[in-house]
C-alpha cells in the first residue's frame, strides 16, 4: 500500500508532458471506437434486416455469418486480420483515407483493427436490434399492413423506430464493451493508450525524466476508461428510463450479449 | 483442402492443449466469478446503504476497465509493488472478477425479480431474514438468471482469448494458435482451426444454456 501511494510515484502524472501524451493514446482509442461505432451500426442494421427478410436464400447466410463471428473472441479476429488482409487492400486503405483524418488513422494497420472491430460488433449488433424488431408486438406488422403500407414503409415508419428504440441501451452497453475492446489492437503494435502508457514508462527508466511506475499508469488508465464509459452507462440509463415512462415497454433478452444484464437490472428493480 | 487437413494433424498436441487450457482458465474462473460474483450481489441487495454502494463501486470499477488494462496491473503492476502474481493466478483472477461484477448485476436482477410478496409471506411464516434468501429468494433468483449466466459464460469464453494473446502469454488457445502461424505462416489454415476450437467451446456452451433454459428457467 506505501508503494501504491508514495508520493514519489504519482510524480510523473504533473510532471511534464506524461498525462498529456496519455491522453492522446486515449484519443486514438476514441476515435478508432467512433469509426467501430459508426460503421458497425450501419451494417448491423443491414444484417439485421437480411436476417429478418422473408426468403430464406437471404436470411441463412445472414444468420450463419452472424452466428459465426460473434461467437469468436474480437482478439482471434483482429489478429487474423493483421496478418490476413492483403497488402494492396491496406495500401488502398493508406491512399483512400480522407486527409483531414487524424493521423493516428492514416496507419495503414489500423484497417485490420476497424474491419476486426467491425465484423465482431455489427455481428452482435445485429443480433441486438433483431430481438428489438422481434419483440414487437405482431398487431404492429399487421397493422402496418393493413394500412397498405409497402415492406419498405412498413419497415421504416413503423417497426424500425419501435424496434429499435427499445434497444438503445443495449446497443449503448455494447458499444461501451467495443470502447473497452479498443485496448486489443495494442497487441497489433498500434500506438494507442497502452502502448503510450509503456513509453512513458520506459522513457523514465532511460533517464528521460520522473519515474513512472508501471502500475500507476495502468491504474491511471483504467481510471480513463472509468470516467468515459461510467459517463455513457450513465446516459444510456436515463434515456431508459425516460423511454420507459413514455411508452412503458421493458427491455428483451438478446441471447450472447455481454453486458445486458446490467440493463435488466432497473427494469426488474422495483422502486426503493 | 488437404493443406487444411495436414495443418491440423501435424499440429493437433498444440491446438488440443490449448484448447484444454482454454477450457480450464473458463472453469476456473467461472467458479470465481459466481462466487464473488454472488457476495458483490449479496451486497448489492443487502438492506444496508453503505454495503449497497461498496457492491456498486466494485461493479462499475470491473465493469468499465478493459479486460486488457486489468491483466496487465495484476501481472506487470502488482509484482512492482511486491506482490508477485503468477500467470494462471493472473488470467483466473482477472477474468474471474472481471466477469464477477456482470454476474452480480444479472443476480441482483434476478432477486428483485422474485417479487416482494415472497420475501413478505415467508418473513411472516416466522423465517429469518438469511434464511428467507437461501431457502425462497435464491432458488428462484438462479433459475430466473440461467440465461443470463448463459450469455456470460459464453462471454467468458472469449474474453479468456485475452490472456492468452496478452503479455501474461498463458499457452491458451489462442496463444498456441498463434504459436502455429509463427512457426507454419500459413495464416489461414491455422487461424481457421484455432476459430474451430473457439466455436466448439461457444456453440457447446450455447447448446448446453439452451438446454438449462428449457429444464429449468423460470420466464417472467
Amino acid at each position: 500500500m506505501s508503494y501504491l501511494f508514495d508520493p514519489d510515484h504519482w510524480e510523473w502524472v504533473w510532471t511534464g508532458n506524461n498525462l498529456r501524451f496519455l491522453f492522446e493514446g486515449f484519443l486514438v482509442n476514441l476515435e478508432i471506437a467512433l469509426i467501430g461505432i459508426v460503421l458497425s451500426l450501419i451494417f448491423g442494421l443491414l444484417l439485421a434486416l437480411m436476417r429478418i427478410s422473408k426468403p430464406r436464400l437471404v436470411s441463412f447466410p445472414a444468420g450463419v455469418w452472424v452466428d459465426v463471428w460473434r461467437n469468436l473472441p474480437l482478439i482471434l479476429i483482429i489478429l487474423y486480420l493483421a496478418l490476413a488482409v492483403p497488402t494492396s487492400w491496406r495500401q488502398a486503405y493508406a491512399d483512400g483515407i480522407p486527409e483531414f483524418f487524424p493521423d493516428a488513422l492514416q496507419d495503414e494497420l489500423v484497417l485490420g483493427a476497424i474491419l476486426g472491430l467491425v465484423l465482431y460488433n455489427s455481428a452482435v449488433l445485429c443480433e441486438i436490434m433483431r430481438s428489438g424488431i422481434q419483440s414487437l408486438d405482431r398487431g404492429q406488422f399487421e397493422a402496418a399492413a393493413s394500412l397498405g403500407l409497402t415492406y419498405r414503409q412498413q419497415m421504416r415508419f413503423v417497426i424500425l423506430p419501435q424496434g429499435l428504440r427499445r434497444m438503445v441501451p443495449a446497443t449503448v452497453s455494447q458499444l461501451i464493451t467495443l470502447i473497452k475492446d479498443t485496448t486489443l489492437i495494442s497487441i497489433i503494435a498500434i500506438p494507442e493508450i497502452i502502448g503510450h502508457g509503456g513509453n512513458i514508462i520506459s522513457a523514465a527508466s532511460f533517464g528521460g525524466g520522473v519515474q513512472a511506475p508501471l502500475l500507476q499508469v495502468y491504474l491511471m488508465i483504467g481510471l480513463f476508461f472509468i470516467v468515459i464509459n461510467f459517463s455513457l452507462s450513465r446516459l444510456s440509463r436515463r434515456l431508459e428510463i425516460r423511454e420507459r415512462e413514455r411508452t412503458g415497454t421493458t427491455l428483451k433478452r438478446v441471447e450472447g450479449l455481454e453486458d445486458q444484464v446490467a440493463l435488466e437490472t432497473d427494469v426488474a428493480a422495483p422502486p426503493r | 483442402m488437404t493443406e487444411l487437413w495436414e495443418v491440423l494433424t501435424e499440429h493437433f498436441p498444440e491446438f488440443s492443449s490449448g484448447l484444454w487450457i482454454t477450457f480450464r482458465l473458463v472453469a476456473f474462473a467461472f467458479v470465481i466469478a459466481m462466487a464473488v460474483g454472488t457476495l458483490v450481489a449479496a451486497l448489492r441487495v443487502a438492506p444496508v446503504k453503505a454495503l449497497n454502494r461498496i457492491g456498486g463501486i466494485y461493479v462499475e470499477i470491473f465493469r468499465n476497465v478493459p479486460l486488457l488494462v486489468l491483466l496487465i496491473i495484476a501481472f506487470s503492476g502488482f509484482p512492482r509493488a511486491g506482490v508477485s502474481v503468477g500467470q494462471w493466478a493472473a488470467g483466473i483472477g482477472c477474468l474471474g472478477l472481471y466477469t464477477a461484477a456482470y454476474i452480480a448485476e444479472a443476480l441482483r436482477s434476478g432477486v428483485f425479480s422474485v417479487g416482494k410478496g415472497q420475501i413478505e409471506a415467508a418473513l411472516s411464516l416466522g423465517l429469518t431474514y438469511p434464511r428467507t434468501m437461501r431457502r425462497i429468494i435464491l432458488p428462484q433468483a438462479f433459475r430466473t438468471v440461467i440465461p443470463a449466466l448463459g450469455s456470460l459464460i459464453i462471454a467468458m469464453i472469449k474474453n479468456s482469448a485475452i490472456v492468452g494473446g496478452s503479455l501474461v502469454a498463458l499457452p491458451d488457445l489462442l496463444n498456441r494458435t498463434r504459436l502455429v502461424q509463427s512457426r507454419t505462416f500459413q495464416t489461414d489454415e491455422v487461424f481457421f482451426w484455432g476459430a474451430v476450437g473457439f466455436l466448439l467451446l461457444t456453440v457447446t456452451a450455447t447448446l448446453a444454456f439452451r438446454y438449462l433454459e428449457q429444464r429449468f428457467a423460470i420466464r417472467r
